[in-house]
């Protein structure tokens, strides 16, 4: 689990020692009773050959909102990754399949702005969603409502991703 | 695009599905623990979505 830093030898004993010294129950186990992240994905315990930085961690955290994702790639997260991706990507397929409706700036009222807010959460897919629904939205049926609710999902979901990104990139239990 | 349709719990199911998936995903670490996240989120969902659906049910005539 814990790999040695070639660079800087001193930091990993130093971080080694810090692990072992820590109390029962503060989120970090010792290296024998860590649960085996799946797909070799890294996590905060094993990101710490580079110091936790707020910049380092706003820039992944901005990377995730731009593709869905992409924060937790940074972050060697790869199952993770690949889940938000997909996630977002089928709820942005589905919601403008359904031909939900996808909210544009400038909305005319709180419903609408809020709306744009969800869409826009999805980063860059927020402009797919657009380029995919050719037909525009058509909310008298269930479909088109049930769409609309996919599209705001995917972009919370996206936000709430790349908040947990953040977490991460800070070195917090994530 | 084919302009996709679903029936009210087709739409329930899917929606069900896909978050729960993405909760256990986010939510755990362990494999196994994220297994059972999205099956107890996935189960609740449809319990509480179904259960919503009927108490609505004398209000919706």
């Amino acid at each position: 689990m814990f790999e040695e830093n070639p660079a800087n030898p001193d930091a990993s004993e130093a971080v080694r020692e810090s692990r072992a010294e820590e109390p029962a129950g503060t989120g970090v186990a010792p290296d024998s009773e860590m649960p085996a992240a799946s797909e070799g994905e890294a996590t905060p315990e094993n990101l710490d050959n580079e110091s936790p930085s707020a910049a380092r961690a706003v820039a992944v955290a901005l990377s995730g909102w731009l593709l869905p994702g992409l924060g937790h790639a940074l972050l060697k997260m790869w199952g993770r990754a690949l889940a938000i991706f997909l996630t977002v990507g089928f709820l942005v397929y589905l919601g403008a399949g359904m031909r939900g409706n996808v909210f544009e700036p400038g909305g005319e009222d709180a419903f609408a702005r809020l709306g744009y807010i969800a869409d826009a959460g999805t980063g860059s897919f927020y402009l797919l969603a657009r380029a995919l629904e050719v037909s525009g939205p058509d909310v008298s049926h269930a479909d088109g409502d049930y769409g609309t609710r996919f599209l705001a999902t995917a972009g919370v979901l996206n936000l709430l991703a790349a908040l947990h990104a953040y977490e991460a990139a800070r070195g917090r239990k994530a | 695009m084919v302009p996709l349709h679903f029936s009210h719990f087709q739409s329930l199911l899917l929606f069900a599905l896909i978050i729960s998936l993405a909760f256990g995903t986010l939510g755990r670490r362990k494999p196994i623990e994220r297994v059972k996240y999205a099956a107890w989120s996935f189960a609740m969902f449809l319990l509480v979505g179904i259960a919503l659906g009927w108490f609505m049910y004398p209000f919706s005539r």
